[in-house]
């Protein structure tokens, strides 16, 4: 293949994701540049007062210590470094920390899927040290654990069938199920702090089987199996922090 | 457009430097599609692209000040502007920009037929190995364009580009990517 089929094909697959840009675009960046031109004046003074009054700030705070309590109180069982041991827990809680209602976010089916953008830059991968599943009324749950690390992007895709290709190898393999969801997570790793089973074979109503068809560079890629039709919803919990895939019960 | 703009660039940019609004958005406009362009690749999502264009164009104009070299540096400098800001989005706590409803399908669905593969490598890259191919394969910079957007030498550049390339097609040769 030469350069310019290359060029072409990929430029092809980058328009298809881009699309284009809103009409809108240029009024709404104009617009916005025509309300900003009175602060284009000597930053550097504005610079340095905000450093004189965070410091300011950051002493009091410091000296004050206002709410009176030890520094590197970790309750029991929170904070991303606790959990050493992976294995069977129930299902998880939605902590404190975590986002309002989380649960809300709306199940997608079939042609969709979610995305959960890296939430570092951390130079270390995402350490996977536990993946559990759960049944709860109405939908399955597969919980996948993040010891350590971070810059994950976790992308999950509904496919037609429960057929993927595991990589890099690349042969395929059919998991239980009509239908799957293909899980993809950027800059994590699944082999460092997890020893569980790499294919698990649940027994429940709609997510039936979970299995890794990659864990190299970076990559780790996760297979579900789904018994009916797959909608699923996924979103993200802290202390630790775990990325959440409910796969609704058909009804 | 942008070669005309660029033409005229000289008196524009004085104008914007003097705080002409209006010269600063003839500036930059013609770059805005590929900005977005860019963006969009690299959130994997059009409105956050959109919302980042928008405040690199701010800070942009904010920072017009700092535009150094020749008539050519105004292009990889805002696309690094661009590139910047959706860093700073994709940084967010990971739980704040949760929009499933919001992802077309198109977007994460591998299509059928005979691109599927490559849609489904490209989607397997990190926003920052997508990024050099995004600039030199899709926005048609040249590598030294490519190297002043990513802050990086030249050579480093197109060997970041390769590196990407070949993520893509293991078999890829030099040649055939540049």
């Amino acid at each position: 293949m030469g350069n310019d089929n290359f060029r072409r094909e990929i430029g092809h697959v980058f328009d298809e994701m881009a699309g284009s840009p809103s009409s809108a675009l240029p009024d709404r960046v104009r617009s916005s540049l025509a309300h900003v031109p009175e602060q284009r004046g000597p930053y550097w003074i504005a610079g340095l007062a905000a450093a004189l009054i965070a410091a300011v700030v950051i002493g009091v705070l410091v000296v004050a210590n206002p709410l009176n309590r030890p520094a590197n109180t970790v309750a029991p069982g929170a904070g991303t470094n606790s959990s050493p041991t992976p294995g069977p827990t129930p299902g998880p809680t939605l902590s404190p920390e975590a986002p309002p209602n989380p649960q809300e976010a709306q199940f997608v089916c079939t042609g969709g899927s979610a995305i959960l953008p890296e939430y570092a830059q951390a130079p270390l991968p995402a350490v996977i040290d536990a993946v559990r599943t759960g049944t709860h009324a109405g939908y399955d749950r597969l919980t996948i654990q993040i010891k350590s690390g971070g810059a994950t992007d976790v992308r999950a895709t509904i496919q037609t069938g429960a057929t993927f290709t595991r990589s890099p190898r690349g042969d395929q393999v059919t998991l239980a199920g009509k239908n799957g969801i293909l899980v993809i997570i950027h800059n994590a790793d699944l082999h460092t702090g997890y020893s569980g089973p790499a294919d698990i074979k649940t027994g429940y109503a709609s997510l039936v089987e979970i299995q890794t068809l990659e864990d190299f560079e970076g990559v780790v890629q996760l297979g579900i199996g789904v018994s009916g039709a797959a909608c699923f919803r996924m979103f993200p919990l802290s202390n630790p922090n775990r990325v959440v895939i409910d796969v609704q019960n058909a009804s | 457009m942008f070669a005309g703009v660029m033409e005229q660039r000289p008196e524009l940019l004085v104008s914007a430097a003097a705080g002409d609004a209006e010269s600063f958005t003839a500036l930059i406009e013609p770059l805005l599609d590929p900005a977005y362009r860019l963006a969009a690749v690299m959130l994997a999502d059009r409105a956050s692209a959109e919302d980042a264009v928008q405040e690199a164009s701010i800070k942009a104009w904010r920072k017009l000040g700092q535009l150094r070299g020749d008539l050519e540096s105004l292009r990889p400098w805002f696309l690094s502007i661009v590139a910047n800001e959706c860093r700073m989005a994709r940084r967010q706590r990971w739980w704040s920009v949760l929009k499933l409803p919001e992802i077309p399908p198109s977007e994460s669905t591998p299509r059928e037929g005979g691109g599927s593969d490559l849609h489904r490598a490209l989607l397997k890259l990190s926003a920052e190995e997508r990024l050099p191919l995004v600039l030199h394969f899709y926005l048609d910079l040249p590598l030294d364009e490519v190297a002043r957007a990513l802050r990086i030498s030249p050579s480093a550049a197109k060997s970041r580009i390769y590196r990407a390339a070949r993520r893509l097609r293991s078999d890829l040769t030099l040649e055939e990517v540049f």
